[in-house]
């Protein structure tokens, strides 16, 4: 047997079901069901990673076998590599396993998403289409101290989307619902009107002008911002790594103090883990505290290879079968107290920019960009003409301190984030106001 | 090898369904991960996917696994997905048998699970990265993969496939600036881990000390990879049949019209040798053959799997590819394009090695407005000024629709063989 300090076993057992709808007709269904564990062992020096599809977590000749594989390929590994000695600390219990979804005829759930994608059927609307998911995780943890965790999670949700078109002019819009839970799809009816309302709406939108300008995100958009340009940058492997341009900056004020922003896989949106996937008992880290950076966000091992006392290990996460990475999960800017009237007056001149088409980041750079799914004009102080295709980036180390205002109202959103591997995650904010925005758009001929 | 009994799959299919296609996969992958120049981590995996539709009354049901030992849950949940699914009622039927004669697979019989070959690779990477000091190298990575696939129906199909891959990846940071690369290919003769290093630390440290540019109209040059994940893309799903079919297209009923500029051609060469993947079938087990989607302009052609083509009520294109779910999505094996060729970077140009954002087009209208990475300005072929910040906002259908050149050399991706791409008078800001 080779050198093992520390080995874990992660079993994700679990079934997805999904129905996606084209004009009017069910053009796929299905489910699908997958069992992989993660057995990893930390040796002499580093990891060993060994995947095995449907092991049975009750065989512990089979388990023993699979730590043995693991454990040859660690003797492999020369960097040096240490586990924290963190609590595994008590989970949040929360009831997600959502029986009564499952139970529920997929015929059923069909019928409703029709519904939902009927209300989408309105003038000048020339394809409408709606997907439906639900997804059940069965997780079991082991490590070779004897802990154990278990856990069961479903997620569902809805996406519903609209093509208009006018005048050989086309335009796409899409509303989506995600959940930690059930998901009743019969309270959404009304999101394939709304839905197509703002395709429609888009035709006759300007393209949005290029170039600096004060800008007002809304809270989708803006839990983006916080995702994109500050949670990234805030996770511990690229701390460690020195490819983050907050690594080195705790207690350095980097934003205006209006801004504070947090991480907490333990509250009960998409990106809820009661545990994460090193078996420890999930809770809130503070990364942006009144503008200085508090702390960063840590597995087992990159806190132990950053410092035990620059954040919290917790917020370790993977897909079934995956190692696990540091990665983020219910992220949000803290709530401020100026109301959407005083933003506008605040801004002046400028754009409000309105929900997101997705983000990406290069931490080690600084350099962030994310699109909006459409914006409008804000002239002396009151929202004017609608804009479309419209994005924003920014430095990281400067766009924090342009925060001029938060909202009073905080909204969060959810989503999948992508780093290798893909993860339900949730963002939110208030509306926020940024002054010297950078904003992309062709409407500048 | 694969050890599952499909004629069992199939035959507990038929008895309750009139089609029955099985689809598996199995693949063995191992990976070593590089950090502080020496192997931080290796990670083995070995596993099958077994992806089920069976056909009753014209309809289709998918289901989908991997854990092997619930096979037969797919045929009782494929079955419930076909009751609820929209009945094809031009459906042709799964694939007939045909001999498919002179195949080759892409697969490297020296590519095997060794570890030693591995690090190997890695240790020629981080060789040619120590060319340029300045640039620390902050990760790469080795993976090496053997896989089979085994299509069989009920209508006696059964071709089997081999593949393998080598992918190489690394990143490097100097200062603020940070360079990335990546290949992949099914032969080991065809990677260069040296020029993979050495060119990671060259965008990292070229790209250093760089400086604004005013915001302004440029000639900008497209790396191979922005062209593949920007041009390529959204094209790619402007010519799917199924977009088209569901109003989705900004190409739907422009067939036979001018969508490109009259010097641009647009491909898909499942043969090709020089793609990642060459194929005979597509993963329905229809015959692969060359697609002429836009020829000398005009729009000849869209993509098709044997679905959407009843539908459409034309014929399949054979350009099926599986999702995890059971079911097809369409996408080109090996998209080519032409256009007329020049040294790209001869004249003053931007040019843009990656952008941030990719992904944020509007994959209906095409407009996109992306943040730029390792760019630079040039001229004479030299880079004079790497850039700090600039936003590029454009569509991309115009881009082809007024036309633009290419380079003579190319980079091969999993679905493409890209050029570089050279484009007038686009907003930068």
């Amino acid at each position: 047997m080779e050198k093992v300090r520390y080995s874990d076993i992660r079993f994700v057992k679990g079934k997805s079901s999904s129905i996606h709808i084209e004009n009017g007709n069910v053009e796929n269904s299905g489910s699908s069901f997958f069992g992989k564990a993660l057995v990893r062992v930390l040796g002499e020096y580093g990891w060993g990673y060994y995947c095995a599809s449907g092991l049975d977590m009750d065989n512990e000749k089979q388990k023993r076998e699979a730590i043995e594989k693991a454990a040859k390929l660690a003797k492999l590994a020369q960097v040096k590599a240490d586990v924290a000695e963190v609590p595994n600390g008590t989970p949040h219990s929360w009831a997600v396993s959502a029986k009564e979804q499952e139970n529920t005829p997929l015929e059923e759930k069909a019928e409703s998403l029709m519904r939902i994608e009927k209300s989408a059927q309105t003038e000048n609307i020339v394809s409408t289409s709606a997907r439906y998911a639900e997804i059940y995780n069965d997780v079991i943890f082991e490590d070779c101290n004897g802990y154990e965790a278990k856990s069961s999670i479903c997620r569902t949700l809805f996406t519903v989307s609209s093509v208009a078109a006018k005048n050989g002019d086309m335009q796409m819009n899409y509303e989506q619902k995600a959940v930690c839970g059930a998901m009743n799809l019969d309270d959404y009816i009304s999101y394939g009107e709304k839905c197509s309302k703002t395709a429609v709406s888009l035709l006759s939108a300007k393209a949005s002008p290029g170039g600096k300008m004060h800008a007002i995100l809304n809270p989708e958009l803006a839990g983006v911002f916080a995702h994109e340009a500050v949670g990234h940058a805030s996770e511990g492997d690229a701390v460690r790594d020195g490819v983050s341009v907050l690594a080195g900056k705790l207690g350095q004020q980097v934003g205006s103090p209006l801004v504070t922003i947090i991480d907490d896989p333990s509250l009960h949106f998409y990106g809820y883990e009661p545990f994460d996937a090193e078996g420890i008992a999930t809770g809130a880290t503070e990364l942006i505290k009144n503008g200085v950076v508090n702390k960063y966000m840590h597995s087992r091992e990159t806190l132990a290879a950053v410092g035990l006392e620059t954040g919290d290990a917790g917020h370790a996460r993977a897909e079934p079968g995956m190692n696990p990475l540091v990665r983020m999960s219910n992220t949000y800017i803290k709530e401020g107290d100026a109301s959407f009237e005083e933003l506008l007056e605040e801004c002046k001149n400028g754009v409000l920019l309105i929900g997101s088409r997705g983000g990406q980041v290069d931490p080690g750079r600084g350099v962030f960009q994310f699109n909006a799914k459409y914006g409008y004009l804000i002239e002396n102080g009151e929202q004017t003409q609608m804009i479309r295709d419209v994005s924003l980036s920014g430095d990281i180390l400067s766009v924090l301190h342009n925060i001029t205002m938060c909202g009073k109202e905080r909204k969060m959103s959810s989503g999948m984030c992508g780093k290798g591997q893909s993860v339900p995650v949730a963002d939110g904010a208030p509306h926020i106001s940024l002054n010297d925005a950078t904003v992309g758009g062709s409407g500048n001929d | 090898m694969i050890e599952i009994d499909v004629d069992k799959i199939i035959s507990a299919g038929e008895k309750i369904a009139d089609e029955v296609e099985v689809y598996v996969i199995k693949t063995d992958d191992l990976s070593l991960e590089q950090r502080e120049s020496a192997v931080s981590s290796v990670f083995e995996h070995s596993g099958n996917s077994v992806y089920i539709r069976l056909v009753k009354d014209k309809k289709i049901g998918v289901s989908s696994t991997s854990d092997i030992s619930r096979w037969s849950d797919c045929i009782t949940s494929a079955l419930s997905s076909a009751k609820l699914s929209k009945p094809v009622d031009e459906w042709k039927g799964f694939a007939e048998k045909k001999a498919i004669t002179n195949f080759e697979n892409p697969c490297d019989e020296k590519i095997v699970m060794s570890a030693e070959l591995a690090s190997e690779f890695l240790e020629r990477m981080k060789a040619g990265a120590a060319e340029h000091k300045e640039a620390r190298p902050v990760s790469a990575a080795v993976t090496l993969l053997r896989g089979e696939s085994l299509l069989a129906n009920s209508n006696g199909v059964y071709l089997s496939r081999k593949v393998s891959s080598i992918s190489l990846g690394m990143d490097a940071i100097c200062e603020n600036s940070t360079g990335y690369e990546y290949d992949s290919s099914p032969f080991l003769s065809r990677v260069n881990p040296e020029k993979i290093g050495e060119q990671t630390t060259f965008w990292a440290s070229a790209s250093k000390n760089c400086k604004p540019i005013e915001s302004k109209k440029y000639d900008v040059v497209f790396s191979e990879d922005v062209v593949e994940s920007l041009i390529f893309g959204l094209f790619s799903d402007a010519v799917s049949g199924k977009n088209v079919l569901h109003g989705k297209s900004i190409y739907a009923n422009k067939l036979g019209e001018s969508v490109c500029a009259e010097n641009v051609s647009f491909t898909d060469v499942p043969s090709d040798r020089e793609g990642n993947s060459w194929r005979a079938f597509d993963c329905e087990g229809y015959p692969a053959g060359n697609v002429e989607i836009v020829k000398n302009g005009v729009l000849n052609s869209f993509l098709y799997d044997a679905k959407t083509a009843a539908d459409a009520k034309t014929e399949t294109t054979a350009s099926a590819q599986k999702n995890s779910d059971g079911s097809t999505y369409i996408a080109p094996h090996n998209l080519r394009v032409s256009a007329p060729r020049e040294e790209v970077l001869n004249r003053p140009c931007l040019f843009v090695k990656e952008v941030i954002g990719a992904h944020t087009a509007n994959p209906l209208t095409g407009e996109f407005s992306v943040e730029v990475a390792n760019a630079f300005l040039c001229e004479n072929g030299l880079f004079t000024t790497p850039v700090k910040k600039a936003m590029l906002s454009a569509n991309v259908f115009d881009i082809l629709q007024n036309g633009f050149t290419i380079s003579a050399k190319t980079k091969t991706f999993d679905g493409a063989v890209a050029p570089k791409m050279r484009i007038s008078n686009m907003q930068v800001i």
